[in-house]
């Protein structure tokens, strides 16, 4: 389980003089959500064009399934389904016409798959509809089930759950999870909501003004953080005996807050007491992503 | 490859496209087929006589006359004259050029829609082949497939090419049924002449030649048809290198009518010829009428248009794969 | 259905395209690459009269009198004299006016040469003609510099080609009647008038004198309908005549005519 589907080294992009793209690296392994995370204007959609061969890289280099996007285009291609930004169909055609059409263009695909590949987005009711007839939501399952069509190894969603009721959010989340860990797709999912990435994605990047400044596994990005919240008394004393085990900032007037570092606290606690210190109360606070963002973006502005 | 041909004509045919420009084609043919049919009736009652020989004698005449009056320029004069002396050789030669009925309906039809009017139908295919998927964003999803970009292109301007022969041929189709409905439909065989040339305002019969019209026609179209599918591709371009149709559209709409306007003046511009909305009046060589520009021949203006052709689809080509899609 | 409209679109396109294609071909092979051998024949086909055949046909010739310069209607004398002939007679008379403004007496010979004119006055039943006006004043030249040697030599250049019209009209045609209207002197009220009018006589009277070596040719005179107020009856350009004028033309020319 630990193939890599998707390796980005070193991409650059430069429009004109201006770099928006400024060097950047992540791998993708078989199996995983990938979040990709940061503000509009970031450089999520000019990463994600690029990964799909829509924008040539200035360099670097981009491989899907050991395949390179420039030289080797349609190898590439054929390991990757994706949507970018809003799943645009031939409104005038049905769903399944649409279907057919992107079919036409992949080696080998028959009315079976197409058939698989509806059930699985559960458009069969209206798929011989036209398209111009569908909901958003609608419209965002076929774009899936477009993306889907060619088998691919690799599906690529840049904001799949924008503009989407919060039901048809969670039904896209419970899907993509399906699709990672039933089908054993790599999903790579561009995001600027927050929440949406903590809750279906194992590892996330974070990207910021054409960086990415933070590659890690969820887990882990919120336990790093984690902090502890003392209430002591006296508080000046406490201060002076944390500082000696760690970082202390002072929050108020009667708490303190500490990183959480397992196996250390308990020590910590003990020094406390044995000097007099009265410990009122103790709280583990896991941090959201929010406030993660935040701190590392420099408070950019988030939705 | 097929598969992808098959997809661009699918685009095109469920959008309608070809049905609407069968309708308005099918709507200027009945107009003109009245306008005509108007004319031939105020000709009779003004001359009261319906052969062919005294109309064309009276348009000498008449044309003769309209050299005299002052004030008209002498290219013009030129051409009037190199008209009268064509004229001429049609009644010398006992031929009409006008013989009644729908093939010479659809003949002349054709000659004066070669500028302005086919290609615009042709527009009406090719304007949005390209810009329409970018507007609407599904060109994302066309080069995300394991196809190369080259090949989508391809394939979208065969579609054209297959569309603008459909049109080409629902045009002479649609004339000849309806305006045979009233002119009859008779006069295939019907001779006509060609070949002529002219030099220093002086008509040149000595290559003439008598065709029966059938050929005369499956000639003409041929050119009609050339004309297209270069109007067509020069189109194709601009629909790649500009993201919106109608901007695209009034680019070459532009071009099209200045070409109209510019073959009306520019005589004195040598070097104008060269453009190739110029070069469009193929037919005009066919039937042997004097071109805009002194030297202007048949060979010249499909060399002119072959390469325009060649040039339009070559930066076709090299833009649309190099692009970066936003 | 749908895939019954595609096929079908694919099929008719691929035979037009192929269609084309070979038409192209063939058109560049028959204009670039064929021995041009001039294969033109001229069609044997006797000129059938019109199926109105009864109606009587008129075959105008001449210059801007012929063509009515002058009058606001646009019909000149032949108008007029159309005219009142059909509601003399009637009839309806088939009309075809052959003249071009400013022909002078050789283009009229040239015009005769041509077939669908010849096939025009085979079939005339009455053969009017105005010519020699331009001949006479040269456009306004010939009163700027009156000179009477000058204007002799531009009668017998006029008067031999009006010998080639009559004889080449009577070839074509020896039953109908030439009616020939003559020349008015629209320059009379001017000073020093007196040459010009004698001049225009002279013209006339050899005119009148060559026709009468025809039978069934007539010489219409107009020069004294013109005489007394002469500005009456001319239109602005003080050469032509105006409505009046004409009017006065075709009356005289329809007392003549007997069908």
């Amino acid at each position: 389980m630990s193939e890599v589907t998707l390796s980005v080294k070193n991409l650059r992009k430069a429009i004109g003089k201006r770099e928006i793209i400024k060097g950047v690296n992540f791998e993708l392994k078989r199996g995983e959500v990938f979040g990709f995370l940061g503000p509009n204007g970031a450089g999520k959609t000019t990463t994600i064009r690029m990964l799909v061969g829509l924008i040539k890289p200035t360099s670097g280099s981009i491989e899907i399934c050991g395949y390179n996007v420039v030289t080797d285009f349609t190898k590439a291609m054929s390991y990757l389904g994706c949507i970018v930004e809003n799943p645009e169909m031939y409104s005038y055609l049905s769903g399944w016409e649409n279907l057919q059409h992107f079919a036409r263009m992949l080696p080998k695909v028959d009315q079976n798959h197409i058939e698989e590949v509806v059930n699985l987005v559960r458009l069969q009711e209206r798929i011989h509809d036209p398209v111009k007839t569908y909901s958003l939501g609608m419209r965002q399952r076929l774009g899936i089930a477009q993306a889907l069509l060619g088998k691919p190894s690799l599906l690529i969603l840049d904001e799949p759950t924008n503009g989407l009721d919060p039901m048809g959010i969670r039904e896209m989340r419970s899907f993509i999870r399906y699709l990672a860990e039933t089908e054993g797709l790599t999903v790579l999912v561009s995001s600027h909501l927050l929440s949406e990435i903590q809750l279906m994605c194992d590892r996330v990047a974070i990207i910021t003004k054409g960086e990415i400044i933070k590659v890690d596994s969820v887990d882990n990005l919120l336990t790093l953080q984690e902090r502890l919240i003392w209430k002591v008394c006296p508080i000046e004393k406490a201060e002076v005996i944390l500082s000696k085990y760690t970082n202390v900032t002072k929050s108020g007037d009667e708490e303190l807050i500490t990183p959480f570092i397992e196996g250390e606290t308990a020590l910590w606690n003990k020094s406390l007491i044995e000097n007099g210190v009265e410990v009122k109360e103790m709280n583990r606070k896991l941090p959201a992503l929010e406030d993660l963002f935040l701190e590392m973006t420099g408070g950019e502005s988030v939705d | 490859m097929i598969n992808l041909v098959h997809n661009e004509m699918l685009k095109i045919v469920r959008r309608k496209k070809l049905v609407y420009v069968a309708l308005i084609i099918a709507v200027l043919v009945s107009l003109f087929t009245y306008a005509q049919f108007k004319e031939i009736e105020r000709r009779i009652e003004r001359v009261g006589s319906i052969d062919w020989r005294t109309t064309l004698q009276q348009q000498i005449i008449d044309t003769q006359n309209r050299l005299t009056s002052s004030g008209i320029s002498e290219e013009w004069k030129g051409q009037l004259s190199l008209r009268i002396q064509q004229q001429q050789y049609y009644l010398d030669h006992n031929v009409n050029p006008m013989e009644p009925g729908a093939p010479t309906f659809t003949r002349t039809f054709a000659e004066n829609s070669i500028t302005l009017f086919l290609p615009l139908m042709v527009m009406v295919i090719a304007a949005d082949l390209v810009s329409s998927e970018r507007s609407a964003g599904t060109i994302k999803l066309l080069l995300t497939r394991p196809v190369k970009r080259w090949k989508i292109l391809l394939s979208k301007y065969v579609a054209l090419i297959l569309s603008v022969s459909i049109i080409i041929f629902m045009y002479g189709f649609l004339s000849y049924m309806i305006s045979g409905i009233v002119f009859g439909y008779q006069g295939w065989s019907a001779p006509i002449l060609t070949g002529f040339t002219s030099e220093a305002g002086e008509l040149i019969t000595s290559s003439a030649q008598m065709i029966p019209q059938w050929q005369y026609l499956f000639m003409e179209f041929s050119l009609v048809w050339f004309v297209a599918v270069i109007v067509g591709t020069i189109t194709f371009m601009l629909s790649v290198l500009i993201r919106s149709t109608p901007v695209g559209m009034g680019v070459m709409l532009a071009a099209l009518i200045s070409g109209a306007i510019l073959s009306n003046m520019v005589s004195s511009w040598e070097t104008a010829k060269y453009f190739f909305m110029i070069n469009l009046d193929l037919t005009a060589y066919l039937a042997g009428n004097a071109p805009p520009i002194e030297g202007m021949t048949l060979g010249f203006s499909l060399v002119v248009l072959t390469i325009s052709g060649l040039v339009a689809i070559l930066i076709s080509f090299i833009v649309f794969i190099k692009q970066d899609v936003y | 259905m749908k895939n019954f409209t595609v096929k079908l679109t694919y099929v008719i396109s691929l035979v037009t395209l192929t269609l084309f294609l070979v038409g192209f071909t063939w058109t560049l092979q028959n204009q670039f690459f064929s021995e041009k051998t001039t294969n033109v024949v001229v069609k044997e086909e006797m000129v059938k009269k019109d199926q109105n055949d009864q109606n009587k046909t008129i075959v105008a010739l001449g210059d801007s009198l012929t063509r009515g310069t002058g009058d606001i209607e646009g019909k000149g004398y032949i108008g007029y004299l159309v005219e009142e002939l059909e509601d003399k007679t009637n009839e309806k008379i088939t009309l075809q006016n052959l003249g071009v403004k400013g022909y002078r007496s050789e283009q009229l010979v040239n015009q005769l040469q041509q077939t669908g004119v010849k096939e025009q006055l085979k079939n005339a039943d009455l053969i009017l003609i105005t010519i020699g006006g331009n001949d006479l004043f040269q456009s306004g030249q010939t009163i700027m510099d009156l000179n009477l040697e000058n204007i002799d030599r531009l009668r017998e250049q006029y008067l031999k080609n009006l010998g080639k019209i009559i004889v080449d009209l009577r070839v074509l045609n020896k039953e109908a009647t030439i009616f020939f209207v003559g020349l008015y002197n629209p320059f009379i009220d001017l000073n020093d008038a007196a040459l010009m009018t004698k001049a225009v006589r002279h013209w006339n009277f050899e005119t009148s004198e060559l026709l009468d070596k025809h039978p069934q040719t007539v010489f219409v005179p107009t020069f004294d309908l013109f005489q007394l107020k002469v500005n009456d009856y001319l239109y602005t350009d003080k050469f032509h005549p105006n409505t009046k004028g004409y009017k006065l033309i075709a009356e005289r020319v329809s007392s003549l005519i007997t069908w």
